[in-house]
């Protein structure tokens, strides 16, 4: 038996496989003042007689606490120490600013994270060659740390230009701080972030130093949680990258728990298409106030290196995913032009759409799939939460129809077509904009709201293939169940490979994979259990972007594998390149050892009741069969027009489609 | 028109698709641009035009690019009417005398048919990596007469029905240093077009061309009615403001003032530069195509970045530009240093508005991008040149303290990392820190510039050192106080001190040092 607890914005999602495949899933509120607490309701209510907390063989989790910490600024009182000179490169930031036509603007770089008078500048300093040119000032460090320590700080940062070719200036640092004020949370960028760019390197390693005690103290209280239980079982978590790490490993750099929940839901979706055969597809999670979009190939979503939090860059792997301001909660407006629009801005979940009745007056998305008939107001949310249609028709007349002169219905059919066209830029600019075709892919809808629209965005770009998976509402959950357990290692280098000599590379290369299987054996691992990938980062010289190049484990002369690869991967992206000199900007080992595969659950239909109602769908009103998922038999064939429902989801069926019922999905298909 | 023409939900979906093509094309073309300024900075935009050459969609890029295709667009119609083109057309052009802003931007057209005649026009704006001219990039800092500053194109015909006109490619072959890396942008520009004339000829096979043409045309009259009622929320009254260029780059004590009357009538809004110095002899003169990204800037930060982003804003605009001026300037001056301009300028209209909505723009921002250039030779007798720019602060406001060091109005560059500097320059950077105190006093004081230290390591090399505000400060505004203006010195190895005057070009050997802060910006309301 496996339990994953993801914690979202609004809800946290619980799901329970057994080892017979059957799957349980629900949701319970978050609790934002103690995350950890939303965990120990949803486990009491997943454990019971039928699932005996012993028998919990994974207890895997997921969590926002990270992110939400660095965007709240609510991480422990941070101090830096840098190199002399450069105290403020986390206040100044790359000069730039978010918003091009905003004229009243605050800091776009983490200022209050750690203000001025918490950064501490020492005397040392490390050449662009890697040489030592001037030794550190190691009773600058003491004094500095006795200084942050006088301050209040919990966690300090230590971060030295040119810390990533050679590390040894903030290794002594470390251990001058632990000296001086034992227990202080340290944490070193030439570990946090081994890669050139001063900024992003300190913003990673300070995030990572505040979130320290921060994600020490959460991960503690569900670790208590889960012993009052009585399960056993040690905690994995998800991190960025789309894998696990024990709890421990997590605690030693919680940089890496941040921006992984988009990483979930959409390896949540490579498991979906993969259990229906297929290996590549587009995912779209709609939820309150976003929707995620992401590409799946090869079974796996992309991955990219620049996330962001907010404003703040967080260079950390993280699934390729783009976030579009488009969900349930999105308000529909009449612009200056008199023109209509549908978000960005979001009721969310407070004051929430006007037919939650918490406040919000102001039409959404949502109010107006409950005005379409396509959403069941008793039913919204497994019936944890009855929505009012009088409130949704009134909020729609009052704000959308009775400016534009429509009926009701038709302001209705307009906001969704507007919202569903958002969705389907959104799919194209990851598909068609970076040269994809996605008629050939098949759309995977996630999320609440996933399965309203997702017929919408196929018909807009000719795709003729959904996957539905069998609970869209805790996909980010499920992922948890299926994403590989995973530990990394990497080093910059930032050199031209010509200087590099093979033996160098190769012993480098060999020193990451030791350091990624000892981590891998500190998770009772064995090494060869575990499959080995290694990739370098590369770019010509000048050049200010690299690519990344997959490299043989064992190859024999990595710095020639390293250029040829990158010619052939700068070739294939940009359409050219040349033979100039390489730089090689870092390498990175990932040890990789893949989720057991789920027994195929046997599932037994249930006789809830079949019905209809008036919807509206593709802009035409009709008599809908309602039809009850659970009701569906595994190879059942269902033609449109028709709603399925289920606990947290209402999928749309129109007429020219059908839907093939698969033990742990459905797939709808175009006829016409 | 039938009903589902004017339906609001279809209106708002073409709408979106627009600005979707629009960055499409910003991003086939970025992704293909092969120099420098294209892929680090941005320095590229795209934009979809009616045929009659009103903007129709723009990509997001730089605002210093913010409308600047329209009237190269508008120019090269005026050769090559659309009634003339044929599928497959290309047309390019630059001169900066003519409908285009400064040599190395080279604006480039496609029309894109449907039903047998032209709906649209993709175009395409980038600054090439050189264009021949006194200096490689060709921004020569000396130039005095247009002449040094690289190759004029006028509207050109590059390609009809699909076959490229060899000849015009081997005379630009010719004068650019650079021949591959123009050859590559240039495609990258036509890429970006082709791949928007697809994208429009589905658009306009699913709503049919007059179904898509009256959609534009509404959407365009949408965004004037829209302008116009946030321009008549602007109470009506006339207000001036001065600024002044510190010096042109060749005389060095000559300030360059910069004089600007916005008038407020109804739903129309003037900007007046009558008063403005007249044509230079040093590179700071700007293109009439140059300053209107300030004022379309300036238009458009108030009156809301909400409004569709299409050629209906630009027509309650009216902007004089004297001939013979700093902002009109007649052949042969020379203009390819126009930022700084471009900046000061939109920072005096953003100035003159404050006096009629104090709450909503701050006191003036540093408006310096002070741009320094290091460039030598490598021990293998390669050429290196290594650029970057810098920020001072942003203004104080209503809202808040101003910002330290960032990119305001039309500039958002980066800066370039100590760490990619050391890399590829035989230089130390000594520090890089908060010009603390540089920001003016005031309720809500002004951001502060940044100071940075170099030390050559291995000399001889170039520097090339384009500062602003060393002589004129960046004005407080409702009462705050002033921000404190830039200084840059040279310390030779021997010790000697040297002031740069805002503008320099030297020799600095090893163990030479330049010491530079950038200005402070304007403080906000009384000090308590």
């Amino acid at each position: 038996m496996e339990i994953g607890i993801d914690i979202g914005g609004t809800f946290t999602d619980a799901v329970l496989r057994r080892s017979d495949g059957a799957l349980r899933s629900l949701k319970v509120p978050s609790t934002p003042d103690d995350p950890a607490r939303a965990v120990g309701h949803a486990l009491e209510r997943l454990l019971g007689r039928d699932a005996p907390p012993g028998a919990v063989r994974r207890f895997l989790h997921g969590t926002t606490v990270a992110t939400n910490a660095i965007l709240e600024n609510t991480a422990a009182p941070t101090g830096l120490i840098t190199t002399r000179g450069f105290a403020d490169v986390i206040e100044l930031g790359r000069m730039t600013r978010a918003s091009n036509y905003d004229l009243l603007f605050g800091p776009q770089t983490p200022v209050n994270l750690i203000p001025p008078e918490r950064r501490m500048e020492v005397d040392e300093r490390i050449g662009a060659d890697g040489g030592v040119v001037e030794p550190l000032d190691e009773a600058g460090v003491a004094m500095a740390a006795r200084a942050l320590e006088a301050a209040g700080v919990k966690a300090v940062a230590i971060c030295f230009l040119f810390a990533f070719l050679d590390p040894r200036h903030e290794q002594r640092a470390r251990a001058i701080v632990q000296e001086t004020c034992p227990g202080m949370a340290v944490s070193l960028s030439s570990e946090v972030d081994p890669a050139p760019r001063e900024y992003e390197r300190t913003c990673a390693t300070a995030f990572d130093a505040a979130l320290k005690p921060v994600m020490s103290d959460y991960l503690g209280r569900i670790e208590t949680i889960l012993r009052g239980s009585g399960v056993g079982a040690p905690m994995q978590v998800m991190h960025s990258r789309g894998g696990l790490l024990g709890a421990g490993a997590a605690r030693g750099k919680p940089i890496r728990l941040t921006l992984s929940g988009p990483s979930a839901a959409a390896i949540g979706a490579a498991a979906v298409l993969r259990g229906a055969g297929l290996p590549d597809g587009v995912s779209i999670d709609v939820g309150g106030t976003s929707a995620d979009v992401a590409v799946i190939r090869d079974g796996a979503p992309a991955l990219r290196m620049d996330g962001m939090i907010g404003t703040f860059p967080v260079r950390v792997p993280t699934a390729d995913v783009l976030a579009v301001a488009a969900g349930g909660g999105s308000i529909a407006w009449i612009d200056e032009a008199g023109g209509l629009r549908v978000g960005p801005r979001s009721a969310g979940a407070a004051p929430g759409p006007a037919c939650y009745r918490r406040g919000g007056t102001r039409p959404t998305v949502l109010d107006a799939s409950v005005v379409l008939g396509l959403v069941d107001p008793a039913r919204f949310a497994t019936g944890q939460l009855a929505l009012d249609a009088e409130a949704a028709a009134e909020a729609i007349e009052r704000d959308i129809a009775g400016p534009l002169g429509l009926g009701l219905r038709e302001a209705a059919i307009a906001i969704h077509r507007v919202i569903n066209a958002t969705m389907a830029e959104a799919v194209r600019s990851v598909t068609v904009a970076r040269g994809t075709d996605p008629r050939e892919l098949p759309l995977v809808p996630a999320g609440g709201g996933g399965g309203l629209h997702a017929y919408a965005i196929a018909e807009e770009l000719g795709q003729a293939r959904i996957v539905v998976p069998a609970a869209p509402g805790v996909l980010a959950a499920t992922g948890l169940l299926d994403a590989p357990l995973e530990h990394d290692a990497a080093r910059g280098f930032g050199r031209v490979l010509d200087v590099l000599p093979e033996a160098d590379l190769r012993q480098a290369i060999d020193a990451l994979v030791a350091e990624a299987r000892g981590a891998m054996a500190a998770e009772g691992v064995a090494a060869d259990a575990a499959e080995l990938l290694v990739t370098a980062s590369a770019s010509f010289v000048g050049q200010g972007h690299s690519l990344d190049v997959p490299l043989p484990a064992d190859a024999a002369e990595p710095a020639r594998a390293i250029r040829e690869g990158f010619i052939a991967a700068h070739k294939a992206a940009y359409g050219h390149a040349r033979q100039a000199p390489v730089r090689l900007v870092s390498l990175r080992v990932v040890c990789r050892l893949r989720a057991p595969e789920a027994a195929m659950p046997v599932v037994a239909r249930s006789d809830s009741p079949r019905g209809s109602r008036m919807a509206v769908i593709g802009g035409v009103a009709q008599e809908v069969a309602v039809v009850p998922r659970a009701n569906l038999a595994p190879g059942e064939v269902l033609h449109g027009p028709a709603i399925l429902e289920q606990d947290d989801t209402t999928l749309v069926v129109p007429g020219d489609w059908r839907v093939t019922t698969h033990p742990a999905h459905l797939l709808m298909e175009r006829i016409a | 028109m039938s009903a589902e023409r004017l339906d609001p939900a279809t209106i708002e979906i073409v709408r979106r698709r627009l600005e979707a093509i629009a960055e499409e094309m910003q991003a086939v073309m970025l992704r293909s641009a092969v120099s420098p300024i294209v892929r680090e900075a941005n320095d590229a935009s795209a934009s979809l035009f009616l045929p009659d050459g009103t903007v129709m969609a723009q990509s997001i890029s730089l605002p210093l690019l913010l409308g600047c295709l329209m009237p190269a667009v508008a120019r090269m119609l005026r050769d090559f009417p659309v009634e003339g083109m044929r599928p497959g057309d290309v047309y390019l052009m630059n001169d900066p005398y003519d409908g285009g802003t400064h040599i190395p931007d080279v604006s480039l057209m496609v029309p894109v048919f449907a039903e047998g005649r032209v709906i649209a026009l993709a175009g395409t704006i980038l600054h090439h990596q050189d264009l021949g001219g006194l200096t490689p990039g060709s921004l020569p800092t000396t130039s005095t007469e247009i002449f040094q500053e690289g190759l004029r194109l006028p509207p050109l015909r590059l390609a009809r029905e699909g076959v490229t006109d060899q000849q015009i490619l081997r005379i630009i072959a010719l004068n650019t240093r650079t021949p591959d890396a123009f050859a590559w942008d240039l495609e990258a520009q036509i890429a970006a077009c082709r791949v928007a004339a697809a994208r429009m000829e589905e658009l306009a096979a699913r709503h049919g061309a007059d179904g898509l043409a009256a959609m534009m045309q509404e959407l365009v009259r949408r965004a004037e009615a829209a302008t116009r009622a946030a321009i008549r929320a602007i109470p009506d009254g006339s207000w001036t403001y001065e600024d002044a260029l510190d010096n042109d780059g060749i005389e060095l004590d000559r300030e360059v003032p910069i004089r600007v009357r916005v008038t407020v009538e109804g739903d129309g809004i003037t900007f007046d530069f009558t008063g403005t110095s007249p044509q230079v002899r040093g590179p700071v003169n700007a293109a009439p195509a140059g300053v209107m990204a300030g004022c379309f800037f300036a238009l458009r930060a108030v009156t809301g970045p909400d409004i569709p982003n299409n050629g209906g804003c630009a027509r309650p605009l009216r902007v004089i530009l004297p001939e013979g001026s700093l902002l009109n300037p007649r052949m042969p001056a020379p203009l390819n240093a126009r930022t700084g301009t471009v900046k000061l300028l939109t920072n005096a209209i953003l100035g003159a508005l404050a006096q009629a909505l104090p709450d909503r723009i701050p006191a003036a921002n540093s408006g310096c991008s002070t741009v320094m250039a290091l460039s030598g030779r490598r021990e293998d007798g390669s050429a290196w040149v290594v650029t970057e720019v810098l920020a001072g602060g942003s203004g104080g406001s209503a809202m808040g303290p101003g910002v330290h060091g960032v990119s305001t109005d039309v500039g958002n560059t980066m800066n370039l990392p100590t760490e990619a500097m050391e890399s590829d320059a035989p230089v130390r950077v000594h520090h890089w820190r908060v010009r603390r105190g540089s920001g003016g006093a005031g309720r809500h004081p002004g951001g502060c510039g940044i100071d940075r230290e170099y030390e050559v390591l291995h000399g001889p090399l170039t520097l090339t050192f384009r500062g602003e505000r060393h002589f004129h400060a960046a004005r407080g505004g409702a009462g705050g106080g002033d921000g404190r203006v830039a200084e840059a010195w040279v310390i030779r190895a021997d010790g000697g001190r040297e002031e740069v005057r805002s503008k320099l070009t030297t020799i600095l050997n090893t163990g030479d040092r330049l010491l530079m802060g950038t200005a402070g910006a304007g403080g906000w309301g009384p000090s308590a």
